[in-house]
């Protein structure tokens, strides 16, 4: 503190020339921060099963709601079907292993590229629609894919899904213990976290702000639209497609209900961007470190007394946090220490 | 004539069913222009500067840039081709810094974070906003909002700088310091078409000015000139005061 302010008293009144903004180097550091913080509790919980379990879970869903971040908080479109891409990379995963022993570390890449196309291909016409509307049809999106899942049932096992064989090894990424399962999640949100600070501190990364906040004035300064939404969503789909993969393996069985459910997986990575706040860098991790340790514990102590009430709480929670907290945990966060800096030159 | 022409209006024309907004305007536009278009509410000044930076397309006529027929273009194709422009009603980004805002401009011909920041700060100092960078757009008055609306349009390295009735909303004190910015910005050699309705703005400018009515071109001149047509007084003020 003392340093930046006998800085700012030896530089001349007004600060000229070089303005700062913050930097791909800085929000690595940042990152590095988050990796060690993590590493060490999972350290220290390695023995545990549950916690293990809890873990991987956090991780994961904070991993594919920075991804869908990346598109629906950045770019500001409201994506309810990633539920989709992520099916899709889970089915792709699933098939390979399953017909052909394809090892799921190969086929991360297949699942990938997949998700990614037929984001784009369904993207580029629902682009076309803004806000509520281009929510709802992606909503429908979702939809249509529970039911194609459901008839396609070569490619999926149908509405029985697809049981995947238990060979435990490396190179089938499926483990005894849980730890390995917790490790790959962590690595997955490092790497989902370092793509979302390379698009933020971007030209992308800003066009995809510009395009959030006002679509006029991005096109007025050269902004193709529809070519920065395209490409924000192929980044965002093939995440996605990736955590589709990991899931897969990590429950060894799909199904339609499960890779394709409104409430746990679609609007999941929304609710966790909202909660923890939407478009900023950090903010979907915060809140999978809010909701899905709330979830586990509700589930465990409150289903068993009143069936659905888990989903009640979270309701409720969102109903609060989008009265009283629009930008989230990490908005609050950012807001107070606004106020205390300012506090604190005066 | 060694003036190169900029921008060539040609019979513009633009309807909405039955009404024509714009009808059958031609003007051109040298570099190092500073042209002002005035006239009253609903004359048709916003049409025609949609139809000019792309967000309309002209049921009939053209807008010929550098010799190139740009009447069909998108805005981005514009604004690559060199089209700065601001809003009416000031569309600058709320929630990012003022630098950032900036940023956003320069990034059309350069790729890289550092390049754009430089670039930007740069711009910022130029229209005096050098210490407002880092406050988000949303906190800034609605004079530096206009400001940071220039500056963004600015940092396109724009070669025309097309302006919305900046002063719109403005006090005294602040129209003077953004016409001096503006006339600062002409003098440096860029050409500016300002569309207005206040009619002392246009006259602060002394430049060529264009006065619409109706759709149509009434007058064309100095501002002392124009300002004392009749056929330009009645379209203020109506039949009685000419």
């Amino acid at each position: 503190m003392s340093k930046t302010e006998t800085l700012t008293m030896a530089a001349p009144e007004k600060p000229k020339g070089k303005a700062r903004v913050t930097t791909l180097r800085t929000e690595l550091v940042r990152i590095a921060g988050i990796a060690l913080v993590i590493g060490a509790a999972i350290a220290l919980f390695r023995s545990d099963p549950f916690v293990l379990n809890m873990m991987a879970y956090t991780f994961l869903f904070g991993a594919l709601a920075s991804s869908w971040n990346i598109i629906g908080g950045f770019g500001g479109q409201f994506s309810l079907g990633h539920g989709v891409f992520f099916a899709i990379g889970g089915y792709t995963t699933a098939n390979l292993y399953f017909h052909w022993q394809i090892s799921p570390w190969l086929s991360l890449v297949p699942a990938m590229i997949l998700a990614m196309t037929v984001a784009v291909l369904v993207s580029w016409p629902t682009f076309r629609l803004k806000g509520p509307f281009f929510a709802i049809a992606t909503l429908a999106l979702n939809e249509v894919a529970f039911v194609l899942a459901n008839y396609f049932d070569v490619l999926t096992g149908g509405a029985r899904g697809m049981m995947l064989p238990f060979k435990a090894g490396l190179e089938n990424m499926v483990f005894t213990s849980r730890l390995p399962y917790a490790l790959i999640m962590f690595g997955f949100l490092i790497v989902c976290l370092i793509v979302c600070a390379f698009v933020l501190r971007s030209r992308l990364g800003y066009y995809l702000q510009a395009v959030h906040i006002d679509e006029d004035a991005a096109r007025a300064v050269g902004i193709d639209v529809l070519k920065v939404k395209l490409t924000g969503m192929a980044v965002s789909a093939a995440l996605t497609g990736i955590g589709g993969s990991l899931f897969a393996m990590y429950l060894r069985f799909v199904d339609p209900a499960t890779l394709l459910s409104i409430q746990d997986i679609g609007v999941k990575f929304l609710l966790i961007s909202l909660i923890g706040g939407v478009g900023t860098l950090y903010g979907p991790l915060a809140g999978a470190l809010l909701i899905i340790p709330l979830e586990f514990y509700l589930r465990g102590s409150l289903s068993g007394v009143v069936p659905g009430a888990n989903l009640l709480v979270l309701g409720a929670l969102l109903v609060i946090f989008s009265l009283f907290m629009r930008r989230g945990v990490v908005g609050a966060a950012q807001t107070l220490w606004a106020k205390f800096r300012r506090d604190d030159h005066e | 004539m060694s003036e190169e022409l900029v921008l060539s209006v040609q019979n513009l024309t633009k309807r909405f069913g039955g009404l024509v907004a714009v009808g059958d305007m031609s003007f051109d536009l040298q570099q190092g222009d500073l042209l002002s278009i005035i006239g009253p509410n609903g004359a048709g000044k916003t049409t025609l500067f949609n139809l000019l930076t792309g967000q309309l397309r002209p049921s009939s006529g053209h807008v010929i840039f550098r010799g190139q027929d740009i009447s069909e273009d998108s805005p981005q194709a514009r604004a690559q081709l060199g089209f700065g422009r601001t809003f009416q009603i000031s569309k600058t980004l709320t929630s990012l810094t003022a630098l950032e805002n900036t940023m956003i401009g320069a990034f059309l011909h350069r790729r890289h974070l550092s390049e754009a920041a430089d670039h930007a700060a740069e711009i910022l100092g130029m229209v005096g906003l050098a210490h407002r960078a880092k406050v988000k757009a949303g906190t800034l008055t609605l004079s530096e909002r206009r400001r940071l609306e220039i500056a963004r349009a600015l940092a396109l390295d724009c070669s025309i700088l097309l302006l919305d009735e900046v002063m719109a909303g403005l006090n005294q004190k602040e129209v003077d310091s953004v016409i001096e910015l503006v006339r600062t910005l002409h003098a440096d050699g860029l050409t500016v078409l300002v569309i207005e309705h206040n009619l002392k703005v246009v006259r602060a400018f002394e430049n060529r000015v264009l006065v619409m009515d109706f759709g149509q071109l009434i007058a064309d001149g100095k501002p002392e000139e124009v300002l004392s047509d009749p056929q330009v007084i009645e379209a203020y003020l109506g039949k009685k005061s000419a």
